[in-house]
């Protein structure tokens, strides 16, 4: 897809559409201020699994595949997520390691927000921060349902492996 | 004084010691005053379902003392123990606010103290309090944090007595005894639900006992078991 470069939060035509982006005009002067913007190519790693977190990334366009590895390199993608999409920001938020690996599957423009930005920014913008806290909630409910059907694929044929099948996306 | 199922309960969030070691609890001064005018102290048995998946939310439960269950099932009636809730952790919290169904079950295993907090109240909460706000968000954060990890025991190891040792290790670094060479684990569940926690059956968890205390690895003294081979434990933790 060709895409024109955004270089301001300001001026983005896609901002209506996302639920994050979508913000009050003093909250996003704010956030324009704080965020960096790049172009990745198809196949960058935005953040692996496992390493010291530095912020969140918001995929303006593009996908990207989130994914968890097990100690031998065996890979599970957990999902692919769409533009709009905020990423690492449970990782951000707890300042724990990213719990899985993000990989664009496209040519991307990605925005960049610090940790410690990004929590000031929170502090400030109260319901930004009730955005998030939705935003989160959808995640844990999507791992949830995650669970439940590997689960059940467990249960239903333990001595059958599912990898082949949780690969499919 | 007498007191509901032996416990001390804690009227006040304001005069509760434990507050400060617990991440939701420790809310500055005026959060903390809005906060325990919406809360009500409730005690439950053991064994009382709090609330099931599948149910309309109505609110949060924030665990005072005592422990619960929180458990998913699949289509086919299974069970799966995602963890036990220790104090300070809030419950239904993500179901709350995003006003979708329960996604958990969530049952007492000791006699429990829970602060009950209604959905209308808690959401006007989190939009008058940035910094609860900030608390719930890391609340949720670890809850997908060990969302990831469930996900990665499930599908991504294979034998039982692999998720075994993986649980027994994670069990061990509790309690300051991660330090130790031997380190103890007090067992506070069934073999039955031992096998609900890693996804096989009673049968298979006692057979795992059995085959680690006959080679030593561990040994049994009641309900707590002493990891006497700590590097043997690990080993069988690795992936094949």
């Amino acid at each position: 897809m060709e895409s024109t470069i955004q270089s301001s939060c300001l001026t983005c035509d896609f901002r209506p559409d996302r639920l994050f982006c979508d913000m009050p005009p003093e909250s996003l002067k704010a956030f324009d201020e704080i965020k960096s913007r790049a172009s990745y190519p198809r196949g960058a790693v935005l953040f692996a699994e496992g390493r010291p977190v530095r912020g969140i990334f918001i995929l303006c366009d593009g996908r990207a595949k989130l994914s968890i590895c097990s100690d031998s390199g065996k890979r599970l993608v957990l999902r692919i997520a769409g533009p709009g999409e905020v990423l690492g920001l449970g990782a951000t938020l707890s300042n724990t390691p990213y719990e899985v690996t993000a990989e664009l599957l496209d040519n991307s423009q990605v925005v960049f927000v610090r940790r410690k930005e990004l929590l000031k920014f929170l502090r400030d913008n109260q319901s930004i921060c009730m955005e998030v806290v939705r935003m989160l909630s959808q995640d844990l409910h999507g791992a949830y349902e995650r669970v439940r059907t590997i689960a059940m694929v467990r249960t239903r044929h333990p001595h059958i492996t599912f990898r082949p099948r949780a690969l499919v996306v | 004084m007498l007191t509901p199922y032996g416990l001390d309960i804690i009227e006040s969030c304001l005069a509760c010691k434990m507050r400060a070691e617990h991440i939701f609890c420790d809310l500055p001064p005026a959060a903390l005053q809005g906060f325990e005018t919406i809360k009500y102290a409730t005690a439950y048995p053991k064994g009382a379902v709090l609330f099931v998946e599948g149910q309309m939310p109505r609110g949060i439960f924030v665990l005072c003392k005592g422990r619960v269950k929180l458990s998913i099932c699949s289509t086919d009636g299974k069970t799966l123990i995602l963890k036990i809730a220790e104090p300070g952790e809030v419950l239904g919290l993500s179901a709350t606010v995003s006003g979708k169904a329960y996604e958990l079950t969530a049952e007492t295993v000791d006699p429990c103290q829970v602060n009950f907090v209604k959905r209308e109240d808690f959401l006007r909460f989190l939009k008058e309090h940035s910094e609860a706000c900030l608390r719930v968000a890391e609340q949720l954060s670890d809850k997908y944090n060990s969302a990831c990890r469930e996900i990665r025991a499930l599908g991504l190891s294979h034998s039982a007595g692999e998720k075994l040792a993986k649980l027994l290790l994670e069990w061990s670094l509790r309690n300051g005894e991660a330090a130790k060479i031997e380190p103890r684990v007090k067992l506070a569940l069934t073999h039955e639900e031992i096998a609900q926690m890693i996804g096989t059956s009673r049968e298979t968890v006692t057979r795992l006992f059995a085959d680690l205390k006959k080679r030593q690895i561990v040994q049994a003294k009641g309900s707590t078991l002493l990891i006497r081979n700590k590097a043997a434990l690990k080993a069988m933790a690795v992936t094949q």
